[in-house]
């Protein structure tokens, strides 16, 4: 089959930029990664890009298609190649570029190293001297989060990050709660407060970018919510983060409903909290805040306050929680669900293919890939976004 | 206007903001409910679906909350759960794949619900986004009719937020990527769908008390962007998105020395407009960029 590229090139030194098409013959079994090895064997030479184990285990050849973080040995171009779709292939975000598709991944790593990634032993010896023995729900705790092979996919698309540069970010917080949740391990409180810091755990936008794009199913927004939710069962809830959540637990069990106007001093607490009363009378003179007065209560509000005395008392608090239900989440299979035809409207991935719908919003792009047309032609190395709101 | 026939019974799950700061988004999703087909039947005795942060710092309470939901949903008679939140969908259908997927542990959660009187989860109601009832099938055919008074051109910028589009394994209704549902109703309701990279990404709202500096740096993209293409609106699915983007421009306009000036409406409003909506069900006067200026030439 007849594979067509566009790649985007970039020199550091020279600080040159240029997106060029490239088209190779190639195997219909063939992968993102052969393709690139198909066109720096026979068309240019000078294309430079991560790979070693061409079988999703290295994690090195991270890179961007249409926008979107991918592997590129993952990745089958057999059905793009019919479609006649043309993508575009470009350097993960959030991480300086030293050439075409290879990223500096010095910040990546700094960022895992600041986890301590490796077990600091604080578990008692066995009484009868045999092996330390865990049981299967124990590590059942850590599973997803052990998969990571530190490709960056995640990284790439993290939106705090793209706001925040120094934000840990979903690969070294999922590696974080690797080690927190391994019961051999004898540092978690102290790596709970070191995760909780301003750039920690509670900086997370829940964009869900990292659950989507990570090729290994670590899922690490759920890792960063393990976190979270250990955190606060060992008491370290101070980040306004874990204020904001705990806020959420009393009203439900109060009213049932978000207490809105609390939730500025709850959070923030009084003092930075009359700092936004400018902010705040601009709202109320919107009716967007202010007292609710009665306050709203829902009806039988008593039997979510019982429910949530009686799954107290049931212990399955913290990371435990989390767990119990990626079981049935697993079953789920990525994207459509069974019985539903996979490009029919209204269904996953549809591929819009030219001339193939009427109905087709124009605005929706006329060919299959990734954001909107436009996310795809985004230079990369240029500033994608404005870091902090601050500057313009 | 003719007769309305009898519509999709659904049971309404509005939510926290639909009831407190967005009530504009709760009369006009009230107002265009039996235009585009659908029955709503409240739900008196739910609470907050823990919109995340239950989930994150409570996780098992947060499970018992949403099976409560949905359990009041199912005994109302309801094979769908109607949100007019992503915050809201993501929670009770990630709740809802836990609890149909997994015997033992809805057994579990049943047990405890009817410990406290709550009638038990049978496992058989969809959680469904309004957005997904009038992009498609029946509720598209018409909202088509019903959106009889245009937007005459009007240029819409569509922002989805993320909750709606990921993790697609839950929410499963289109691409994440490449998603299409707002242009399609846009385009049906007269306008022109407008296209800019940030439509799918995050406007900060989570952290926006936390870490309002991050959230800042993410909604200015959404907001900035749809500016530059032309965008007259911008239209959203979510009351967490419509906060961040109408009531926090403000800030982003203090922080960068910039005029915006963007209005954002509703989803419900956008439609409700076309619709011919009153104002006393629209509510514009409750928004913080009036979008009433940029609907003046519909006027027309």
């Amino acid at each position: 089959m007849q594979v067509a590229l566009k790649i985007w090139r970039y020199d550091s030194s020279s600080g040159e930029r240029a997106l060029r098409e490239y088209e190779v013959d190639a195997p219909e079994e063939a992968t993102l990664l052969d393709c690139l090895d198909l066109v720096k064997d026979r068309v240019d030479g000078t294309l430079a890009y991560r790979k070693s184990c061409r079988m999703m285990i290295c994690g090195s050849c991270g890179m961007r298609l249409d926008g979107a973080a991918v592997l590129a040995c993952k990745v089958r171009m057999y059905d793009m190649a019919e479609a006649g779709h043309v993508p575009t292939i470009s350097a993960m975000g959030n991480l300086p570029i030293v050439k075409d598709l290879v990223v500096d991944m010095a910040p990546f790593w700094q960022k895992f190293k600041a986890m301590k990634p490796y077990l600091q032993p604080g578990y008692e010896r066995p009484e009868d001297d045999r092996e330390y023995r865990i049981a299967q729900e124990r590590m059942n705790v850590v599973h997803k989060e052990a998969l990571c092979i530190n490709c960056g996919c995640c990284v790439s698309e993290c939106n705090a990050m793209e706001s925040d540069p120094e934000f840990l970010g979903p690969q070294a917080l999922a590696k974080g709660m690797r080690f927190v949740g391994d019961p051999r391990d004898g540092a978690t409180v102290e790596r709970l407060e070191e995760y909780s810091g301003e750039h920690g755990i509670w900086e997370c936008t829940r964009c869900f970018f990292c659950n989507e794009r990570c090729p290994k199913g670590v899922d690490p927004r759920d890792a960063i919510a393990k976190l979270g939710a250990e955190a606060i069962r060992n008491g370290i809830d101070r980040d306004m983060g874990a204020k904001h959540a705990k806020w959420f637990v009393r009203s439900s069990e109060t009213t049932g409903w978000l207490r809105e106007t609390e939730l500025v001093p709850k959070t923030q607490g009084v003092v930075s909290s009359v700092k936004q009363m400018k902010f705040a009378m601009g709202l109320i003179a919107h009716n967007k805040a202010g007292l609710a007065f009665p306050p709203h209560v829902a009806r039988d509000v008593n039997e979510a306050r019982n429910l949530h005395k009686l799954v107290r008392e049931q212990d399955r608090t913290g990371a435990l929680g989390h767990v119990q239900g990626e079981k049935a989440l697993a079953r789920l299979g990525h994207g459509y669900q069974p019985g539903r035809d996979p490009f029919g409207p209204g269904s996953f991935r549809r591929p819009y293919l030219p001339g193939e719908d009427g109905d087709a919003p124009a605005a929706a792009g006329g060919d299959m890939g990734m954001g909107s047309r436009a996310q795809a032609d985004v230079t990369p190395g240029e500033e994608p976004t404005r870091r902090r709101g601050a500057e313009s | 206007m003719s007769a309305v026939e009898a519509g999709k019974r659904v049971a309404y799950y509005k939510g926290c903001l639909a009831s407190l700061s967005a009530k504009e988004l709760d009369t006009s999703t009230q107002a265009l409910a039996p235009r585009v087909g659908l029955e709503l039947v409240e739900l008196e005795a739910v609470t907050c679906c823990g919109a995340g942060d239950i989930h994150e710092a409570e996780p098992d309470y947060y499970l018992h909350l949403n099976a409560r939901i949905l359990a009041y949903a199912e005994a109302a008679g309801c094979d769908t759960l109607l949100t007019v939140c992503n915050v809201c969908t993501l929670n009770l259908r990630q709740a809802n794949f836990m609890l149909s997927g997994d015997e033992v542990l809805r057994d579990r959660v049943n047990r405890n619900l009817g410990a406290v009187g709550v009638p038990p989860y049978g496992g058989e109601v969809e959680v469904r986004h309004l957005l997904w009832e009038i992009a498609e099938g029946e509720g598209y055919e018409k909202l088509k009719q019903a959106a009889h008074k245009g937007l005459k051109g009007l240029k819409v910028a569509p922002f989805y937020g993320c909750q709606i589009l990921r993790p697609s394994k839950i929410m499963g209704f289109e691409d994440p990527d490449r998603p299409w549902s707002l242009e399609r109703i846009i385009e049906a309701c007269g306008g022109q769908a407008i296209d800019y990279p940030a439509k799918i990404k995050c406007c900060g709202f989570p952290i926006i008390q936390a870490r309002e500096e991050t959230a800042l740096g993410e909604l200015i993209q959404p907001v900035e962007q749809a500016m530059e293409a032309g965008a007259d609106v911008m239209v959203t699915p979510c009351p967490l998105c419509h906060l961040s983007l109408d009531a926090w421009q403000q800030k982003l306009e203090a922080a960068t020395g910039r005029s915006f000036g963007m209005p954002i409406l509703h989803l419900s409003q956008l439609v409700g407009v076309a619709a011919g909506l009153a104002e006393s069900e629209l509510k514009f006067k409750r928004h913080i960029v009036d979008p009433r200026p940029a609907l003046e030439q519909l006027e027309v």
